[in-house]
């Protein structure tokens, strides 16, 4: 074989070029996002903070959007409707007809709410162990964790209802999920979260840490916020039947029959680079609101419809949906989002008053819900002041109505509250076999890593 | 942690060589073609054991200085003959050498490892060797267009007919479900990208969704595309792990090795082609006629009163929208120049091109400039160097074709258009609006711009120093260093006026992204040769770094009312960039043992790589190979010239992608401008690491009956396992989804290349080659459930991942003979061809030359949505059919629009002719050779079962899995052209 002696002249060559190789290190960091590793494991005010403001970025997700919150919640309440049948039969076929499938529109509103559910819960452990912010900042960042935390999982019980939800979160994300909670075990659960929220804020100081943007403007102190967290400690109290605590919530929130209708909190858009656009705005060709809207009305002294029909819906170009079977049309264009930078509320004045005559008439309070009732029919609605019926059930169906017309396309709101009454089959049907579902099913996925699969929330949801 | 290295270089120079002596005697003499006598050019003729090298003039004449005295062997050697080893008599002055053809090229070297090569005649695989007779018969777009047909088991198709390229290459089928599907390309020992950046046409399109959609059905290219083809001189295919497993860790799906030309010692050569040629549709999908006003609302498929409109009371009128679309015909030119020549000791070889080819739709055409220089110096017996440097540039205008949200893509409106209205544009320049969809395509085509523009530099330099050059053993040390650098710029301009445009709000769009891309890679080698009694043995080793970066910047601007180009003009502005880097090492080493008198090949090596792209980037990823191949028959017996037979073994790495391996938090968002970081949908593998293909490979070679028939024929087995997978997590984690490595595919398959020579005379021969090449995927583990990849759902026909079935599966809704819906996934189909054959001819009588090659491809299917969209519009060429199709598939039955893939089409034809030299002469005073030619490409269908365009089409781009969907793809040319070449 070769000489070796005459090779081993070259070995310190080739080891040397070797030995340059191997001593030069490979690490690459990531070049385009921060580690959730370094939040979660050595966070920095900075981190934090910003963190905290993407709760509200989370939170946004999927409101304003043709498939969003407000367009299929909207669909299932019959307020208004995606008619973009021809990219998507889905938006008529699923959304009107059934049945609602998990692996399809059904699943919808579960992983973005639970997702920055786990952004709170990161926080939340990055706010204990962060150094350079005071402890009544961290009592601030923990209020304002916990608020959102609960007013996603309200939203997602909204949608799931009697299915239940998960609320044991603060798990290893690829480890065993939670237990599927019931629904009163999750309102109970959300109760518990806003509670706290409540007293971390009382200990946080006169100013957050963070900045929350221009839609909680008037909501952004500790304290101010602190009536933003009573304010939707009440909208769970209703949809639990809990209507005395609703009335204590209320009495602390933000309701003032001397403010304007409009102040609350709102989720905040813009054409910014990085910031979301309201993708349900007017001019967008493929929304379309219930024409029923308008025949319904109610009517103000004079014969024009109420107010709130003509301030929020216009006729414009017709528009046309099917899903095969059923076919939909409508000239009717919501006129809540003139352009893509139009905020979306999150919760305000006016639906606190709806939610104390509401509160009211849950313990038989009739004459003081209808106080109320007439201060939204008249001030908001332009209509004289309620003069039928006075039996409960009566003035249930017209809270019902002021509900509808008053939060119209903005969250879901008629469906909610149909159902919570049951009489979401009093509404008008539209198509041809159209159905109303009372909850949605739970995504695939959440049933798939379970074994056995829960019982409720894993089939496709029929209508009635 | 950050270490700092010095690099401590000894440059070793010294050991050059004294003066040349001018003693000795001349020779001179002339290289012929044994069987026709004519003269050979460029043959190389060397004195062994000795410097001195020459090469061949045009009348095939050489001259040798300095020959010693006394007895001495020449080796003359030339492109496509054998090479003979001559005895020169002491005192002889003149030699004539006369040279057989090698026409199945034994004797060819092909590489085995990064610096070692070997002779066809005992290698281990089947490497397939394109060489540059059979490149640039034609021009195409891109590089891997000039291999389609020619290499087996390499399934190389386009994307669409977007000029400009879009070209995927498949070696030995599937190889993974999520990475990358690319080869590896190593050009003149440069790792050249052929990454391929999308032009954010989708912002315009929505062809994706979502607020950070993939750019996938923009209809990227592939940036190999580049290459300019007329400056290849050969490219060698590893197809599969076993040949390719000392490139390592990222040579999973095989390795394209690309040599460009170099200088010949000699006469100094110049070269020029001038070609003229034109491009034009290849098929139409036709559009759908109507009688009169009442088939038009016979059909249903519009408002009532619609017929009277546009029909009146006779009958309809027919505008034919796909040709004033696509019916563009305009001259197309390429111009390539090159000289070449130089000493023994300095070489060079310089080359410009410049192309133009005009696309078939208004405002598209694609355009490439290249000049390269390569040069190789020797200084002294013992160190050379070879440089090479290539600056390309490459302008395509793409259009917008392919899937489609927001009415822009040309195809997608011509589906929806009835072909009874008038879009054609009005004496006073504007266009009518279609008011039967949201865009008139031939405004869009005339008004709207789409380019990319790509500034390109490629060098790299190789130096061989060989300190030991003594008797038995010798050895080379060789250091490559390579760069490659582009900047790719896209700018797409959506001027208000479009019709489309005021849809969202924001009338006008432009979009501007820039993107800078830098691989380079370090090379150093070692390779000991020792030549025993009756056998060789070479030891290679080697350490290789490689790096590489590419940062893209998009930014989109709408609202540009007063209809300026410039993105800062828009009032809704969107930034974004995307970073990755990546750094490699590896280490090989390997072993080559040639014994038993050449007769026995036998080969061990191995290969470890570390990657930046690792969860653990210091650990190091093993990668072995074996090969062993034994001559049955080295000298002719009865009818059998040569016979081998071979197995090789091997395993290959296909790297994690960039971020696989991190947890990020979403850091590109905001509220109102309040930076606000989330959480992102998928969890980072924490043991991320390569993917595994283990190859074995076994088959035999031989040549029979005095050398007219050759046959290579081989089975293959690749296991591929460690795929990266993604696992679903239940939402409620606040995650969908986590990388994992887990599962195994399986690929079997056969190739088959045969040659034959029927007929050789000395005025005239006829040479046929083929290839046949068949393989099968199965998923044969998976540790999640079946999912589906690719395509748009089961309604529409989707690819399927599932254990135990074809890993190119198309599943989808079908309706049972009773009319009952089948399951939702039943199985509709198969991306992957049954088999894929081709056959070359080439026909050469005295001076004419006649080249077909016919492409067949059996099986297989596409998914063709735009027939789905015809129909669904009414506007199917044969009428009440589509309508009965779409009432079908409305049922249930994605399973209406899977059609075959079969196809067999004349890829190429070329006739030429060599000018006598009297003529030649006359024509064009000085030259030594002219040559005209003829040809054609694509240029007509011998048959094809499928409906749409061409079933070479991918909406997606290039995929590992999910190809062949077909949505309104940029229409596929046929293109001819007229060719001079002249040499002086």
């Amino acid at each position: 074989m070769p000489p070796m002696t005459r090779i081993l002249r070259f070995a310190p060559a080739l080891l040397g070029a070797l030995a340059l190789a191997g001593c030069h290190s490979l690490d690459v960091a990531d070049l385009n996002n921060p580690g959730l590793e370094e939040l979660e494991k050595t966070p920095t005010a900075v981190g934090v903070n910003t963190a905290a403001t993407g709760l509200l970025v989370g939170l946004r997700v999927a409101v304003a959007e043709p498939n969003g919150w407000i367009t299929l919640l909207g669909a299932m309440g019959r307020e208004g409707f995606n008619l973009n049948t021809n990219s998507d039969p889905r938006y008529v076929k699923e959304m009107l007809v059934g049945p609602l499938d998990p692996g399809d529109f059904g699943s919808a509103f579960w992983a973005a709410a639970y997702a920055n559910i786990r952004n709170s819960v990161i926080l939340l452990h990055a706010v204990d162990g962060v150094a350079g912010l005071s402890p009544s900042e961290k009592e601030g960042l923990r209020g304002f964790a916990k608020t959102i935390q609960a007013l996603e999982l309200l939203n997602v019980v909204l949608t799931r209802d009697a299915n239940g939800a998960v609320i044991d979160v603060d798990r290893s994300p690829t480890g065993d999920p939670g237990a599927i909670a019931t629904k009163a075990d999750t309102y109970a659960r959300i109760n518990t979260l806003l509670d706290e929220a409540r007293t971390h804020l009382q200990a946080a100081g006169s100013a957050f840490s963070f900045p929350l943007g221009s839609g909680f403007t008037g909501f952004d102190t500790p304290a101010s916020f602190l009536k933003f967290n009573r304010a939707v400690r009440a909208r769970a109290a209703i949809y639990n039947n809990d209507f005395s605590g609703a009335l204590t919530a209320l009495s602390q929130s933000f309701l003032d029959t001397a403010a304007p209708l409009s102040t609350g909190v709102y989720h905040v858009f813009s054409t910014g680079s990085g910031d979301a656009t309201n993708n349900i705005l007017q001019g967008a060709p493929v929304i379309r609101a219930n024409p029923t809207l308008v025949t319904a009305a109610q009517l103000r002294v004079g014969g024009q419809p109420d107010l709130r029909v003509t301030t929020k819906i216009v006729t414009g170009d017709p528009g046309t949906g099917t899903s095969g079977t059923a076919t939909f049309t409508s000239d009717k264009h919501f006129t809540l989002y003139p352009t893509n930078s139009s905020p979306v509320a999150i919760i305000r004045n006016e639906e606190l008053i709806l939610l104390r005559a509401e509160a009211n008439l849950g313990l038989t309070n009739v004459t003081q819900a209808l106080v109320d009732i007439n201060f939204i029919r008249t001030n908001s609605g332009g209509l004289p002041v309620y003069a039928g019926a006075t039996t409960a059930a009566a003035v249930l169906d017209e809270l019902l109505y002021n509900k509808r017309y008053s939060l119209m396309w903005e969250g879901g709101f008629s469906w909610f509250d149909y159902r919570h009454y049951s009489k979401l089959t009093t509404l008008p049907r539209l198509v041809t076999g159209g159905s109303f579902f009372t909850k949605m099913p739970f995504p695939t996925n959440e049933c798939l890593a379970r074994s056995p699969a829960p019982t409720l929330g894993c089939s496709p949801e029929v209508g009635q | 942690m950050r270490t700092k290295c010095w690099v401590l270089v000894p440059l070793a120079v010294g050991l050059l060589a004294g003066p040349a002596f001018a003693q000795g005697r001349t020779v001179t003499g002339t290289v012929r073609d044994s069987v026709t006598g004519g003269p050979i050019e460029a043959a190389r003729v060397a004195v062994q054991g000795t410097s001195i090298l020459v090469s061949t003039g045009a009348t095939g004449q050489f001259t040798l200085t300095g020959v010693a005295s006394g007895e001495v062997t020449l080796l003359v050697r030339a492109v496509g003959y054998r090479r003979r080893e001559v005895r020169l008599g002491a005192g002889a002055s003149s030699v004539n050498v006369g040279l057989e053809k090698d026409v199945f090229k034994m004797e060819e070297i092909v590489v085995t490892g990064q610096a070692t090569g070997i002779e066809r005649r005992n290698l281990a695989n089947a490497v397939a060797t394109v060489g540059s007779e059979d490149l640039g018969t034609h021009p195409t777009a891109s590089l891997e267009q000039q291999l389609q047909g020619k290499v087996a088991g390499a399934e190389i198709t386009t994307n669409g007919g977007a000029p400009g390229g879009g070209v995927q290459v498949r070696l030995r089928g599937v190889t993974s479900v999520n990475a990358t599907a690319e080869p590896l390309y190593v050009v003149d020992g440069v790792i050249m990208s052929d990454v391929a950046i999308p032009s954010n046409a989708n912002a315009l399109t929505g062809a994706a969704g979502g607020a950070n959609p993939s750019l996938t059905q923009d209809g990227q290219v592939n940036r190999i595309a580049d290459l300019n083809p007329a400056e290849i001189e050969s490219i060698e295919i590893l197809k599969g792990a076993s040949a390719a497993a000392i490139y390592g860790g990222r040579a999973s799906n095989g390795v394209v090795i690309i040599r460009t030309k170099r200088g010949l010692p000699g006469t100094t050569r110049v070269e020029i082609q001038q070609r003229f040629g034109f491009a034009s549709l290849r098929r139409e999908i036709g559009a759908r006629r109507f009688a009169d006003a009442a088939a038009v609302d016979a059909s249903g498929a519009f408002a009532p009163g619609t017929g009277a409109k546009y029909c009146g009371s006779g009958a309809c009128p027919f505008f034919n929208h796909e040709e004033e679309l696509a019916g563009q015909k305009k001259l197309a030119e390429e111009t390539t120049a090159n000289i070449s020549g130089g000493t023994d000791r300095t070489r060079y070889y310089a080359s410009g091109t410049y192309s133009n080819e005009p696309g078939i739709i208004t405002n598209t055409g694609f355009k490439r400039q290249s000049i390269r220089l390569n040069l190789d110096q020797r200084f002294g017996d013992r160190l050379s160097m070879a440089v090479t440097t290539n600056v390309l540039h490459t302008r395509a205008d793409r259009g917008v074709t392919n899937n489609d949200n927001n009415g822009v893509s040309y195809y997608y409106m011509l589906t929806g258009t009835p072909s009874f209205v008038d879009l054609r544009q009005n004496a006073d320049g504007t266009f009518p609006k279609n008011p039967f969809q949201a865009s008139n395509p031939l405004q869009t085509a005339n008004r709207l711009q789409n380019k990319e523009d790509v500034w390109r530099f490629v060098a790299s330099n190789r130096m061989q120093w060989t300190p030991l050059n003594a008797g038995r053993s010798s050895l080379r040390l060789i250091a490559i260093g390579g760069l490659d650098y582009f900047i790719q710029k896209n700018t797409i301009f959506s001027p208000p006026d479009l019709q489309f445009e005021p849809q969202d709000g924001l009338p006008g769009t432009s979009l501007l992204s820039n993107s800078d891309n830098l691989n380079l890679n370090l090379d150093g080698q070692a390779v000991h040769t020792y030549t025993g009694a009756g056998y060789t043995a070479t030891t290679s080793a080697g350490v290789q770094y490689a790096r590489r970066s590419l940062d893209i910047n998009r930014i989109e601007s709408r609202n540009l009312i007063a209809g300026q180009e410039n993105v800062s003009a828009g009032t809704a502005v969107r930034v974004r960039e995307n970073r990755t880097l990546v750094k490699n090492l590896g280490f090989f080493a390997q072993e080559e043992i040639l014994l038993m008198h050449e007769r026995l090949a036998v080969t061990g090596g191995i290969r470890a790589d570390q990657s930046s792209l690792d969860a653990d980037a210091r650990k190091l990823f093993y990668y072995p190979k074996a090969a062993v191949s034994y001559r049955l028959v080295s000298a002719p017996r009865g009818m059998i010239d040569e016979l081998k037979i071979r197995g090789a073994f091997g395993q290959t790495g296909n790297e994690p992608l960039y971020g696989q391996r991190f947890t990020p938090l979403n850091s590109t968002l905001n509220l109102g401008g309040i930076a606000g970081t989330v959480v992102l949908g998928t969890t980072g593998g924490t043991d991320i690491h390569p993917e595994r293909n283990q190859e074995v490979e076994v088959g035999f070679d031989g040549q029979l009956l005095k050398n007219r028939v050759s046959v290579e024929a081989s089975y293959f087995q690749k296991n591929v396992s460690d795929l990266l997978l993604t696992r679903n997590l239940p939402p409620s984690s606040g995650f969908a989804q986590e990388i994992f490595n887990g599962g195994k595919l399986r690929v079997r398959g056969v190739e088959v290349a045969g040659s034959v020579v029927p007929w050789q005379t000395k005025s005239a021969t006829w040479f046929v080659r083929t290839t046949f090449s068949k393989n099968h995927s199965k998923i044969t583990e998976l540790p999640v459930p079946t999912f589906q990849t690719g395509g748009f759902g089961t309604s529409l026909g989707v690819f399927q991942i599932e254990q135990g079935k074809s890993a190119t599966q198309i599943v989808g809704t079908h309706l049972l003979a009773n009319g009952t819906p089948a399951p939702s996934d039943t199985v509709l189909g198969d991306a992957n061809p049954e088999f894929r054959m081709s056959l070359a001819n080439d026909l050469s009588y005295k001076a004419f030359n006649l080249h077909v090659l016919i492409d067949w491809q059996q099986g297989g299917n596409v998914i063709n949505l735009t027939r789905l969209l015809q129909d669904a519009f009414g506007n199917a060429p044969d009428g009440a059919a589509g309508d009965t199709r779409i009432g079908t598939w409305a049922k249930g039955a994605a399973s209406t629009y899977i059609e075959s893939a079969s196809f067999m089409k004349f890829r190429e034809i070329a006739l030429s002719w060599d000018l006598p030299k009297r003529l030649a002469n006359t024509m064009f005073s000085g030259v030594r050779s002219a040559r005209l030619s003829l040809s054609a490409r694509n240029l007509i269908w011998l048959h094809t079962p499928y409906t749409g365009f061409d079933p070479e089409v991918s909406n997606f781009g290039n995929q590992p899995i999910a190809r062949n969907i077909d949505v309104t793809p940029y229409p596929p040319s046929r293109t001819f052209y007229f060719s001079i070449n002249l040499g002086m």
